[in-house]
């Protein structure tokens, strides 16, 4: 059928390796499968083959993994032939498949059907994407435990209370005849208490793992001399770790992406920012003060010899009023000043490297980041906005407690807002835990 | 002339009716009711005249989401709540110390006034004719029902029927392990009309029921008893209503089983058809038998029992909260375990029944059977519970088989205009998995799906739809206009501080007031009543009518809510309004699971909310759908 066609993909990064994998998910396999590998292939066990090229010649030998429907990773039938890592052989494995009728898998379309058939749900099938698209180790730590459905799992934890708190509210609703509407205020303001905390500990961590989804974007800004190339390679370290592009118009006014505590920061580079009438630069300058809008932290470069000038003063006015400015007073070996750390002042030396882990530190500090992927998660937008849109729910539902009606209409949004991100929706889940709990029967 | 099935003569009646009613409990009453008030030539075909309108299992209507039911049925004209208004014999208003979106009305009724009531209604009607005779079969021409033929042979035509049939389908009833067909309360059941249902292939199901065995009142002793009394004043049911109508009133009683009763029964679960395995029919969790509940919730060592008069000129009583089918013995020996039932006197054992209902995935929104055009179902065959469920099943399926019959767009009201929405909505989406009961919990947009406001959603469709007469239309009118005026003198009538005296508004308000407010946001405060707001100097005097006040001060109380929940509505509209064409291939649309393709292809979902409704279908599914409705789904037709 042309609209659920075979895929297949090299799996592995490009370039040399000791090995490499080609995967194939489609409705039936088996035939391919027997054609490719030679033999009929044992569910789920690996099983030496040579993999043949349609003509009698061999292009690897290697081993081939057959997972029958619906015990696979999208839920198909899938192929799994690991060859040699060379990317000739794997190109020519991906022809010989193709030749059979696969066609080459869109990005992240493995992931997109394992979900559509319910392998996993929305925020693990998010997790696989941002497992491949990890700009830093750390980011790769929280989008691996998203796919372990350790964030879906922290989701519907709060989900299953959630549920028992408004089987409680509307038990008391519905059921007004069945001795079960006595004292449960109390019990109410309880749980939803400890449902906010425990929403808001998620909320912290999510914030995080956007963070270290989407990084930071800084403004670096100074006079020419005041020695921002230095303290931007001082800052990269050895690597000069380009980690990641950001989206969009941003692009073109960012320098460098450098690690920063393993969360990717995009510097704006400002040094091109000056009046010009030639068309194309000029699109150029525009395009970075649009950069320079969306920024979270400026860091002005300050010649610590000359200590903060006018001109210097002039450049900070520029920049958004509301835009915090760290102070980074450069060049403290020359100006024989002790370098530290005084609020956002920072006095040290790029070409020494003194006083730099308090840039750092201030940087970190400044863009919301704090320290440690550990229990932090691979939040998106989009579940930031569904777990602050739970939390606001809460929080009018703790002010409607003595309108149960309300107080249950609340609950209803706000768990509705917390569902959204794992994609699942229970509609029978509120009556069956009334009648589970309670023993409804007039 | 021909023979039938059974060697009998056929007769072939010359009529042809618009629209035959099979059944005449509460789902047939109320779609008869409603296809004649809509002129179009009715019969109603009952096994029983004397039955029309019997309360089979408990004597009560109403209750919270139920009594929404009830209300929305009288908003369209029907007959439940004005039949109850002339039957009721204890009038209450559960939650009254809520807000009033889970307010809902219950009445006891007196079976026998509720069955004459009922009958006066259909006897006294237009347009509507009566006939006694069981139905045995359907008339089909290829996937069109024409016709229905009765047990001795005679043959109506019609152009839609509406099949009522209750728990009569193929209905078993057990008590201990002794069972044999019968249909409710002593009726005879529907077998051959269930087989010949079964052969046309509709997805049937099975499920049970059951009811508590019936006490004589003299051989109670009220004493040791809890008295229920009504309200009072008591709650009117109908719109049009008034408490002139009520009979006399009667309390209920509360008394409760105990450790003694539950040995009893813990001892007879050996000879129960329920733990035995030789009921499979699967009963209502909301609704449990007795010996269900004091085996799943084991730590609890008493239940509530309800004794509720069955009547004015009857001694029967209702004992609601032990409904059971074990053995006889064993139903004796609980019944006299209980406080205040030591002497009791059983007049009828109690039972369960086992009856087929039809899986209503295979209905439309309009209640018409998917495959057989013309046939509608409603009441319990679609696997609900209750006279109310059933009885605005039944005034939907009355009111779109009349539509049908005039060439008119079926009406199928959504899950934010009435409650009737919500249940027709869940039944053809989600199906059931045990008899379906209405609960307010079910209703997303609760606090806009009142039973105050019944009218004042429905009545104005329900006139449009040629189901209001004349009479309810203009009470109806007078009522929004008369809203509608003291609104708008509320939102103009300013109170200044300066003016009124400051004890007044401290004793109205209950707070100094700081600066001057038009009443209508003096009235949104919550414990600034109406009737109180009236007594502030210059507020005053207000409306009679206490309809009108009422609704003055909920939709001002309530008025943040519901701008909320308008909001969600509209946001949700465009997947309610996306409507899934019917001859859609859902094999040809690619990135649809097979899972997926298989569900819709087997629910055929009218619209893409719908859709979204039946369970496992994902919102990455329905973003597909989405993609396709967007580009019109060319090429995804079956024909294409």
């Amino acid at each position: 059928m042309a609209d659920r066609d075979t895929i297949a993909a090299i799996a592995t990064a490009p370039g040399r390796a000791g090995i490499g994998v080609v995967r194939i998910s489609g409705r039936a396999l088996a035939d391919l499968s027997l054609k490719l590998c030679g033999k009929a292939l044992p569910p789920r066990m690996a099983t030496l083959c040579d993999f043949g090229d349609g003509d009698g010649g061999i292009i690897d030998r290697g081993l081939a993994l057959y997972f029958p429907a619906p015990q696979s990773y999208t839920g198909e039938d899938v192929l799994e032939l690991q060859g040699h890592g060379g990317p000739v052989v794997l190109q020519r494995l991906l022809k010989r498949c193709l030749e059979m009728g696969a066609r080459v898998a869109e990005p992240g379309e493995f992931s997109k059907r394992a979900y559509l058939n319910g392998k996993m749900d929305l925020a693990q099938a998010e997790g696989v994407a941002d497992l491949i698209d990890a700009s830093t180790e750390q980011a790769a730590r929280c989008a691996q435990r998203s796919i372990h459905g350790e964030f879906s799992a922290e989701i519907n934890e709060l989900g299953r209370q959630l549920v028992e708190l408004r089987a409680l509210t509307e038990a008391t609703l519905d059921f007004p005849e069945e001795e079960i509407d006595t004292g449960t205020t109390d019990d109410q303001v309880r749980r939803l208490g400890a449902i906010q905390e425990k929403l808001s500990v998620l909320l912290s961590a999510s914030d995080q793992g956007s963070l270290l989804r989407e990084g930071a974007l800084v403004v670096l800004a100074g006079q020419p001399n005041a020695g921002k190339s230095s303290l931007l390679n001082r800052l990269a370290g050895e690597e000069v770790a380009i980690v990641t592009e950001i989206p969009g118009t941003t692009r073109d006014a960012i320098r460098q992406s450098i690690n920063l505590f393993g969360v990717p920061v995009h510097m704006i580079d400002t040094a091109g920012l000056r009046e010009s009438s030639d068309a194309v630069e000029k699109m150029g300058i525009a395009r970075t003060w649009a950069a320079i809008a969306q920024a979270d932290l400026a860091v002005l470069v300050i010649d610590a010899v000359k200590g903060e000038s006018a001109e210097d003063r002039a450049i900070a006015a520029r920049l958004p009023t509301s835009l915090r400015c760290l102070q980074a007073f450069n060049k403290s070996d020359l100006a024989r000043k002790a370098v530290g750390r005084e609020g956002d002042k920072i006095v040290l030396s790029a070409k020494t490297g003194e006083g730099m882990d308090d840039l750092r530190a201030a940087i970190a500090e400044a863009i919301g980041w704090r320290g440690g992927a550990e229990g932090v998660f691979m939040a998106r937008a989009r579940h930031l906005t569904a777990l602050r849109a739970a939390q606001a729910g809460l929080a009018r539902a703790a002010t409607q407690t003595r309108q149960q009606e309300f107080l249950a209409q609340e609950l209803r949004e706000a768990h509705g807002a917390l569902m959204s991100i794992t994609g699942e929706v229970t509609p029978d889940d509120l009556l069956g835990e009334i009648f589970a709990h309670f023993c409804i029967g007039k | 002339m021909r023979t039938s099935a059974h060697g009998d003569i056929l007769m072939q009646y010359i009529d042809l009716y618009d629209i035959i009613v099979v059944g005449g409990g509460h789902a047939g009453s109320e779609a008869a009711l409603a296809a004649a008030r809509m002129g179009c030539k009715t019969l109603l075909l009952t096994h029983s005249v004397e039955t029309l309108g019997q309360m089979s299992c408990n004597p009560s209507i109403g209750g919270i989401g139920k009594g929404h039911l009830v209300k929305e049925v009288d908003a369209l004209g029907g007959a439940m709540a004005a039949v109850t208004d002339e039957a009721g014999i204890q009038f209450r208003i559960l939650n009254s110390r809520k807000g009033p979106a889970v307010r809902a009305t219950r009445a006891q009724a007196d079976r026998a006034l509720y069955r004459k009531a009922m009958r006066a209604q259909l006897e006294n009607h237009p347009n509507l004719c009566i006939f006694q005779q069981a139905v045995d079969d359907l008339i089909l021409e290829g996937d069109k029902v024409t016709g229905v033929i009765t047990q001795i042979g005679v043959r109506f035509r019609a152009r839609t029927v509406v099949l009522t049939a209750g728990t009569f389908l193929a209905g078993r009833v057990h008590v201990g392990l002794e069972n044999y067909q019968a249909g409710r309360a002593g009726d005879p059941p529907a077998l051959t009309l269930a087989q010949r249902l079964r052969e046309l292939k509709l997805p049937v199901g099975r499920l049970k029921t059951g009811t508590p065995p019936r006490i004589d009142g003299r051989s109670i002793d009220f004493s040791v008893m809890t008295e229920q009394p009504g309200d009072d004043p008591a709650p009117v049911f109908s719109f049009m209503g008034s408490r002139e109508q009520h009979p006399q009133q009667l309390p209920c009683w509360i008394t409760h089983t105990h450790e003694g009763t539950h040995d009893i029964i813990r001892a007879g679960l050996d000879r129960s058809p329920l733990f035995t395995g030789v009921i499979e029919g699967i009963g209502p969790r909301y609704c449990p038998s007795i010996e269900d509940k004091i085996t799943r919730f084991a730590d609890k060592n008493s239940h509530q029992i309800f004794l509720e008069p069955e009547g004015l000129t009857t001694h029967e009583f209702y004992p609601n909260g032990i409904s059971t089918s074990l053995p006889y013995d064993v139903q004796y020996a609980l019944v006299r375990s209980i406080k205040g039932m030591e002497n009791a006197h059983i007049t009828r054992p109690g039972y369960a029944i086992e009856y087929d209902y039809f899986d209503p995935q295979g209905l439309k929104s309009s209640l018409e059977t998917k495959s057989i055009a013309g046939l509608f179902f409603a009441g319990q065959i679609n696997g609900t519970t209750g006279y109310e469920e059933a009885a605005a099943q039944g005034l939907l399926a009355g009111l779109n088989a009349a539509l049908q019959v005039k060439d008119r767009d079926a009406w199928c009201p959504k899950r934010n205009e009435a409650y009737l929405g919500v249940l027709v909505d869940d039944l053809i989406t989600r199906g059931v998995s045990e008899p379906y009961r209405m609960f307010t919990s079910r209703a997303e947009y609760r606090l806009s799906l009142r039973e105050d406001n019944a009218d004042l959603r429905l009545t104005e469709i329900g006139r449009s739809l040629g189901v209001v007469d004349d009479v309810r239309w203009a009470a109806f009118e007078k009522k929004r206009e008369a809203i509608a005026r003291e609104q708008e003198r509320l939102k103009s009538t300013w109170v200044n501080p300066r003016v009124v005296d400051a004890a007044e508004t401290l004793r109205v308000l209950g707070q100094a007031m700081e600066r001057e407010y038009p009443l209508l946001d003096l009235l949104r405060r919550p414990d600034v009543t109406y009737g109180a707001l009236m007594t502030l100097p210059g507020a005053g005097p207000g409306v009679d009518s206490v309809q009108v006040a009422e609704q003055v001060e909920i939709q001002a109380k309530y008025q943040g809510y519901i701008e909320r929940q308008q909001e969600e509505i509209e946001r949700s509209a465009q997947q309610e309004n996306t409507r899934l064409p019917q001859d859609l291939d859902y094999a040809k649309i690619s990135g649809l699971s097979i899972e997926a393709q298989q569900k819709l292809a087997k629910h055929q979902p009218e619209t893409l909310g719908q859709a979204a409704r039946i369970s496992g279908i994902t919102p990455a599914t329905i973003s597909v759908l989405m993609v396709y409705a967007k580009r019109g789904f060319s090429g995804q037709r079956k024909t294409a």
